[in-house]
């Protein structure tokens, strides 16, 4: 299958958006403007921070937030030489600082970053781990969850998708993000012809699934 | 109420590097935007970090609320359209109203026999 097709491409998952569970958009914003908008969204990898880091975004910046994003990874894991104090010129009360990868940040780096966000009006941050902020919210992934984004990916009912998924998501121990991308390569691997791919086909479902199946 | 169309001369969807894609963007807005922008680039879809670069636009002046405009650009030598099982090249016209980031696309293929050229097919050839 042409790269452009797979329903499980980079773009396509990038616009699956953070699913609230038991807790409405009004609600976590309330505890967050409880914790004084300093707060930690904790979870292992591909459970969904960044992308509910992200989605925060609008609301914050309709309540009045001038959003500063800041973003670290295992690639590039450190700041800029300059960048803490650029970011000390920059701040003031009506910024809010978004930090997806907090956790690349050692003790010292930590510390000395959160002298310079307290000139804003506040900071949440992503972390796999708890203890750098107070926990706003713990992301976790389940079975269920793998198989509400798959059958959303594929237009499909989530009911189809329930066993192959509970077999994927304990393949990759939770990680949703990798158990996509496995999905991916198993799409890359079927034909490109339109005929073949048209999902209600009940052999086209077997050939899709195969991944799913490897998993288990 | 918003909509935004692109449509291409003779309704083309396969171009040559160096030839003209011209055509006509039209709106049809509740007010009237504060700026229309029509963007040729190319992107990247697939696995992985995805890839984008603009490489022409064309902001329309004075823009009413519903009007339609022609528009041309000379594409550029390269890079060709193709696709592979790990990554897909398109081009694309965009169009962009704004306030309220109301857009449209329209995606073609570009190379020197017109049409995408696939990656896998030639490695299993």
């Amino acid at each position: 299958m042409r790269a452009r097709d797979n329903p499980f491409s980079t773009d396509r998952v990038l616009r699956v958006r953070h699913r609230l569970r038991g807790e409405s958009w009004d609600s976590l914003l309330s505890r967050l403007a409880a914790l004084n908008h300093r707060a930690a969204i904790v979870g292992p990898e591909g459970a969904g921070k960044t992308t509910l880091l992200e989605d925060m975004e609008p609301h914050l910046a309709r309540k009045g937030f001038e959003i500063v994003p800041l973003r670290l990874t295992r690639e590039q894991p450190a700041f800029a030489p300059d960048a803490i104090r650029r970011l000390r010129q920059q701040l003031g009360p009506r910024h809010l600082i978004l930090f997806d990868g907090a956790e690349q940040l050692g003790r010292w780096s930590w510390w000395r970053f959160q002298r310079v966000a307290r000139r804003a009006g506040g900071l949440v941050i992503t972390s796999h781990r708890s203890g750098l902020l107070p926990t706003l919210i713990h992301c976790r992934t389940d079975a269920g969850l793998l198989a509400e984004i798959v059958a959303h990916l594929l237009d499909e009912p989530v009911e189809r998708h329930r066993d192959a998924a509970g077999r994927l998501f304990q393949k990759h121990r939770g990680n949703l993000r990798d158990a996509l991308r496995e999905l991916y390569d198993d799409w890359a691997e079927q034909p490109t012809d339109r005929a073949e791919r048209r999902l209600p086909a009940e052999g086209r479902h077997h050939d899709r699934t195969a991944a799913c199946r490897r998993a288990g | 109420m918003s909509e935004l169309k692109i449509l291409l001369r003779d309704e083309r969807l396969n171009y040559q590097p160096g030839e003209t894609i011209e055509g006509v963007a039209g709106w049809r807005l509740d007010q009237p935007p504060r700026s229309v922008e029509l963007r040729l680039f190319w992107f990247t879809r697939g696995k992985g970090t995805e890839d984008v670069a603009v490489v022409n636009q064309l902001n329309f002046a004075s823009p009413q609320s519903e009007e339609g405009r022609t528009f041309s650009f000379t594409l550029p030598p390269e890079p060709w359209s193709f696709s592979g099982q790990l990554i897909s090249l398109i081009w694309a016209l965009e169009l962009v109203a704004q306030p309220g980031n109301h857009s449209t696309r329209i995606e073609f293929a570009m190379s020197p026999t017109g049409r995408e050229i696939q990656l896998h097919a030639h490695a299993s050839a």
